[in-house]
C-alpha cells in the first residue's frame, strides 16, 4: 500500500535547505548579497525543521515520520543498525533509517553552525574578523564529504530497497 | 606597531575578484602601516588588511560607523572601485 510519508511542508523544506544550502556553497568566495540571502534561508529552513522534529508526536499520518524521537536511535542502535548494513541483512524502514537519521541531525547542525557564524561574520562586533571566517570556511567546506555521503546513502538504500528514495522527496508517497 | 600592522596582512591567497591591481613587485608596496595610519586619521576602526587580487582588502568600521570592505593600491594607497556582487 501507498501511503503518504513526507507531507508537503517537509518535502518543501528540504529542497529550500538543499537549494539553499547548494547555492551558498556555490556563491561562497567572497560573499556578497546572494550568498548571504542564501545563508539566511538555509539558517530559517533549519531552525523550522529542528522545532517540527521537536513538536508532540502525532498519533500518526505523514507528521509521525518527521518526529526526531521517532527515527533518530541510540549510538548502539545505530552501530546494530550498521553491522546490518555490512552483513546486509538491515531492515527497510519506511520513514528516516537510523544511519540516515544522524545524517539528518549533522547537516541540521552544519546548517545552523555555517549561517550562524557567516551571520555573525556580518555584525559590527565581528565584521573583518579572522579566526570566524576561517571557522565558517572550514564548516562550509564539511559540508561537502556530509552531502556526498548523504548522496551515497540515498542510492545505496533506493538500491537495496528496490525504491526510489530521492523521488520519494519529489511526491512525498512510498510503500508502507 | 608595524609588526602588528604586518600581523594584519595574511597571505592572501584567494582572489575574490572584486578588485584587482596592477601592482606588480611587492617590494614596491608602501607599508601596510602607512595604509592603516592614513585611514585611522579620516577616524576608520581598521579591522583587518589583507591582500586580495594585488590591492590591500581592508575590514573596516567608517568614521559613521558603517561596516566596509575596501580596496586599495599598494603603490598609491588610492582607494579602489569595487565591482557590485
Amino acid at each position: 500500500m501507498r501511503i503518504l510519508v513526507w507531507s508537503r511542508g517537509i518535502r518543501l523544506l528540504h529542497w529550500m535547505l538543499a537549494g539553499s544550502v547548494i547555492g551558498a556553497f556555490i556563491t561562497h568566495e567572497g560573499g556578497g548579497e546572494v550568498h548571504e540571502w542564501l545563508g539566511y534561508l538555509a539558517l530559517v529552513s533549519a531552525v523550522l525543521r529542528v522545532i517540527w522534529g521537536l513538536l508532540p508526536s502525532p498519533d500518526g499520518g505523514p507528521g509521525q515520520f518527521v518526529r526526531f524521537r521517532s527515527f533518530v536511535k541510540s549510538p548502539s542502535a545505530t552501530l546494530g543498525y550498521l553491522g546490518q548494513v555490512i552483513a546486509r541483512r538491515e531492515p527497510r524502514h519506511v520513514g528516516h533509517n537510523p544511519l540516515g537519521a544522524w545524517m539528518i541531525v549533522a547537516l541540521l547542525g552544519l546548517t545552523l553552525a555555517a549561517s550562524a557564524t557567516g551571520w555573525l561574520f556580518t555584525t559590527d562586533a565581528f565584521w573583518g574578523v579572522e579566526w570566524l571566517e576561517e571557522l565558517h570556511g572550514a564548516l562550509g567546506e564539511a559540508f561537502v564529504p556530509l552531502v556526498l555521503l548523504h548522496w551515497a546513502g540515498v542510492f545505496y538504500a533506493s538500491r537495496r530497497h528496490r525504491e526510489n528514495l530521492a523521488a520519494a522527496m519529489v511526491h512525498g508517497r512510498k510503500d508502507a | 606597531m608595524a609588526a602588528v600592522a604586518v600581523l594584519l596582512v595574511s597571505s592572501g591567497a584567494s582572489a575574490t575578484g572584486l578588485a584587482t591591481c596592477d601592482s606588480g613587485d611587492k617590494s614596491q608596496w608602501m607599508p601596510v602601516s602607512k595604509l592603516e595610519s592614513q585611514l585611522k586619521d579620516k577616524g576608520w576602526t581598521v579591522r583587518r588588511i589583507k591582500e586580495d587580487g594585488g590591492c590591500y582588502e581592508v575590514y573596516a568600521l567608517t568614521d559613521k560607523g558603517e561596516r566596509v570592505e575596501a580596496y586599495f593600491h599598494p603603490l598609491t594607497l588610492a582607494p579602489v572601485p569595487t565591482q557590485k556582487r
